[in-house]
């Protein structure tokens, strides 16, 4: 369908300016997606429709255009959380692995005459009596190295093997941060562009 | 806290193929955060005889973050600012894994020269240049290469100046500096060898 397509070249669009935060190319083109979004009804993400929670939240965004004095609204749908959802993801990078997946992966003692080599963490030669752990792609770490940086992105250092994610943590984590993104982009196009005002409003329901 | 035991590593390998590689990384200060890495101009492309300087800033959480890049020498290609020298490269945000190195991640720095992304651009006046007009891209960037990625601080013109000042006429000082790649010491001693 064409929605699908347009909802992921908003996607796009929204990580291309939060990663760059140069307004200046993309700001009508975000004024015009969004505009399209707004009057788009019960939009569904067809990445994960699942994750859509109904919610009674009516974050607003208002876009001036200086320009042209145009005036856009973008509601705070679900579509919008989880369009945030995404672009957060991206831009952050893989979320750490399960604490459960972690726990899951077996340790060993290293012996070298079974095999060194350096750990590609930290880029020390293993020596006998260390400790390792091995993941699911078969890639082994020391422990305490591959243990810190899958609790920061939750990817193999060495082929990107994805571990399994906390998908409850996550999307705590991803709610709390959205709010604070969308100040951020506020923020962003007050920078970037002086003339420009860009308002952004939290309204309760009143609408 | 930064794996300084790490980072000496890295920078023992680095000088250690620094002949292959042409990569260098040097430390700027002595607690091994701010760093200083050059990269050659690949060849075949407008950046060619071009010595890129990049300024490097390691993080608290290095090598769990990223290391922090950005162009000294000025350079003019569509995911690199015109600007500030910063660059988009997706190893240097939220795609970086801890097995990557300074070498490594310079390296891409490098191949990013050699294939811009202007579907995904840092410098949105060059990325339309770079797609709309990609011949006077190309000129564009091979002359700031040569003035300003070039052995020598000066730029062109004030080489050229420099040489005419010495009473050699315009024409032969421009050429000889083109035929030695823009240093102005061997265009000297073509100038007075010829
Ligand atoms: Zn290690
Ligand atoms: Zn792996």
């Amino acid at each position: 369908m064409a929605s699908e397509a347009q909802s992921t070249e908003i996607s796009s669009l929204f990580e291309r300016f939060l990663r760059h935060r140069d307004m200046s190319l993309f700001l009508p083109f975000f004024l015009g997606f969004t505009e399209n979004m707004s009057v788009r009804e019960n939009p569904e993400n067809p990445q994960d429709p699942d994750q859509e929670t109904p919610t009674n939240s009516s974050d607003r965004i208002i876009l001036i255009n200086p320009f042209t004095q145009g005036m856009v609204v973008i509601e705070g749908t679900a579509n919008l959380d989880s369009l945030l959802r995404n672009v957060l993801a991206t831009k952050d990078g893989q979320p750490p692995a399960s604490k459960a997946s972690v726990e899951a992966m077996p340790s060993f003692k290293i012996d070298v005459e079974m095999g060194g080599g350096e750990c590609a963490i930290c880029l020390e030669e293993y020596e006998d009596g260390e400790m390792a752990k091995e993941m699911p792609c078969n890639h082994r770490f020391h422990d305490k190295c591959i243990d810190k940086w899958l609790g920061i992105h939750g990817s193999c250092p060495v082929c990107r093997y994805k571990m399994p994610v906390d998908e409850e943590e996550t999307d705590n984590k991803i709610r709390d941060h959205e709010h604070e993104q969308r100040r951020e982009i506020w923020a962003l196009c007050l920078q970037r562009h002086t003339n420009a005002r860009i308002v952004l409003h939290s309204i309760s329901n009143t609408f | 806290m930064i794996d300084f035991s790490r980072v000496q590593k890295e920078l023992q390998e680095c000088s250690r193929d620094m002949e292959s590689s042409g990569i260098k990384v040097t430390p700027v200060s002595d607690n091994l955060v701010n760093l200083s890495g050059t990269i050659p101009g690949p060849i075949g492309t407008p950046y060619e005889g071009g010595i890129f300087k990049i300024d490097i800033t390691l993080p608290d959480g290095y090598p769990f973050e990223p290391p922090k890049m950005h162009f000294v020498t000025k350079v003019w290609h569509p995911n690199v600012s015109s600007q500030s020298g910063a660059i988009c490269l997706d190893i240097l945000k939220d795609q970086w894994s801890p097995a990557l190195t300074l070498k490594t991640a310079l390296l891409s720095v490098q191949a990013l020269l050699s294939a811009p992304e202007p579907d995904d651009p840092q410098d949105a006046v060059v990325a339309q240049q770079y797609l709309r007009e990609y011949q006077t891209f190309v000129g564009t960037a091979r002359y700031w290469t040569e003035t300003f990625a070039k052995t020598s601080s000066l730029g062109v013109e004030e080489k050229v100046q420099k040489l005419v000042e010495m009473g050699f006429p315009e024409a032969l000082v421009r050429s000889s500096l083109e035929a030695v790649g823009g240093d102005e010491n061997l265009a000297l001693e073509k100038l007075c060898s010829g």
